[in-house]
């Protein structure tokens, strides 16, 4: 299955890729494949113990994901966005 | 009633459909608490007062660096090592004589926020860091006062508009979640278009046109130039306005 990720507030670890597909049937399962395809992106996502960082977001089809954002099933064609808590003003 | 300088000076927005003397008048009467008056409070706070909003109180307690002024273009070179109140007040008052301005320069905590925003009808969130918007979000929603959100990164930044009882609030979409207090990079022209945003949506409630930024969470991206919409829900279990009776929504 194909999701589309928007990852353009990690585009630094993606070649500058805004947009990365990935494949999976949940959340979780397509994160993993994201973190395959750029190993250096996943420190920023997730802890040492494999749970998503408490300042990122996951939103399936601009919905948010909260709170088992990484059980979501998601199909082919879905998109997620992953975005980051800021607070600078 | 109008004067003639004051139709003179709001000529052009008066001329817009649905906004007219009525809405002008509406301006006229609205209070507006601008919480900060740095990146996101300078241009909110200079586009509100163009605009004719009749009353603004503005409160930092900071003082002008020079690193402010990159971003921060209510306070100028000569500013540095005046307080931002102070600095704000002069500009905001050369900008519009005709608008009625407050500018104090006090640590907004819990102790005196209540205090500090009675008798105002819209809050701003222009504030620099989290604890202090969730405070303010709190205040908002248990005051009924309209709240309007804004942060920035970078060049990117979020916009949401608030209203209690109807409306996600800040604390059902980040759950009082904060980040680490550090010095955060910003480029004056995302929290200028962050600013323009949140002004924009306190015109719009003012004057009772068009949609407002509620249940949506906007994320600007100002290198690739798009702008995102997240839909937000309100969360029955929020801490700050669970408890609130809903109202049909906005």
């Amino acid at each position: 299955m194909s999701i589309k990720i928007n990852v353009s507030a990690l585009h630094h670890y993606t070649d500058g890729q805004q947009v990365v597909e990935v494949n999976g049937s949940t959340v979780g399962q397509c994160l993993d494949h994201l973190v395959k395809q750029f190993p250096s992106i996943e420190p920023g996502l997730f802890d040492k113990d494999g749970k998503l960082h408490s300042d990122v977001d996951i939103y399936v089809n601009e919905e948010s994901a909260y709170p088992e954002e990484l059980a979501n099933m998601v199909k082919d064609g879905d998109e997620l966005h992953i975005t980051f808590l800021i607070g600078g003003g | 009633m109008f004067t003639r300088d004051e139709l003179e000076r709001y000529e052009r927005q008066i001329m817009i459909k649905g906004f007219g003397e009525e809405g002008q008048e509406k301006l006229k009467r609205a209070k507006v608490f601008i919480a900060g008056a740095g990146g996101l409070g300078s241009p909110v706070a200079m586009y509100l007062v163009a605009a004719g909003v009749g009353t603004i109180r503005v409160v930092d307690h900071d003082r002008v660096e020079l690193s402010n002024l990159n971003r921060q273009v209510l306070h100028w070179d000569e500013d540095i090592g005046k307080r931002k109140a102070d600095s704000a007040l002069e500009k905001l008052r050369k900008l519009n004589p005709r608008v009625e301005l407050e500018a104090i320069a006090e640590t907004i905590t819990e102790a005196n926020a209540v205090q500090l925003v009675a008798g105002f009808d819209l809050i701003v969130d222009a504030m620099d860091n989290l604890p202090t918007r969730y405070l303010l979000n709190k205040v908002a929603v248990e005051r009924n006062i309209p709240f309007f959100h804004g942060a920035v990164y970078g060049f990117e930044g979020r916009a949401m508009t608030i209203i209690p009882g109807k409306t996600a609030c800040l604390e059902c979409v980040y759950r009082g979640r904060i980040t680490p207090k550090e010095k955060f990079p910003v480029i004056g022209v995302t929290p200028a278009v962050i600013g323009c945003i949140q002004s924009t949506e306190v015109i719009k409630y003012i004057v009772g046109i068009g949609e407002l930024l509620t249940n949506r969470l906007l994320i600007y991206d100002g290198l690739n130039l798009k702008f995102t919409e997240l839909q937000v829900a309100k969360d029955p279990n929020c801490e700050h306005c669970s408890h609130l009776p809903v109202k049909s929504k906005q």
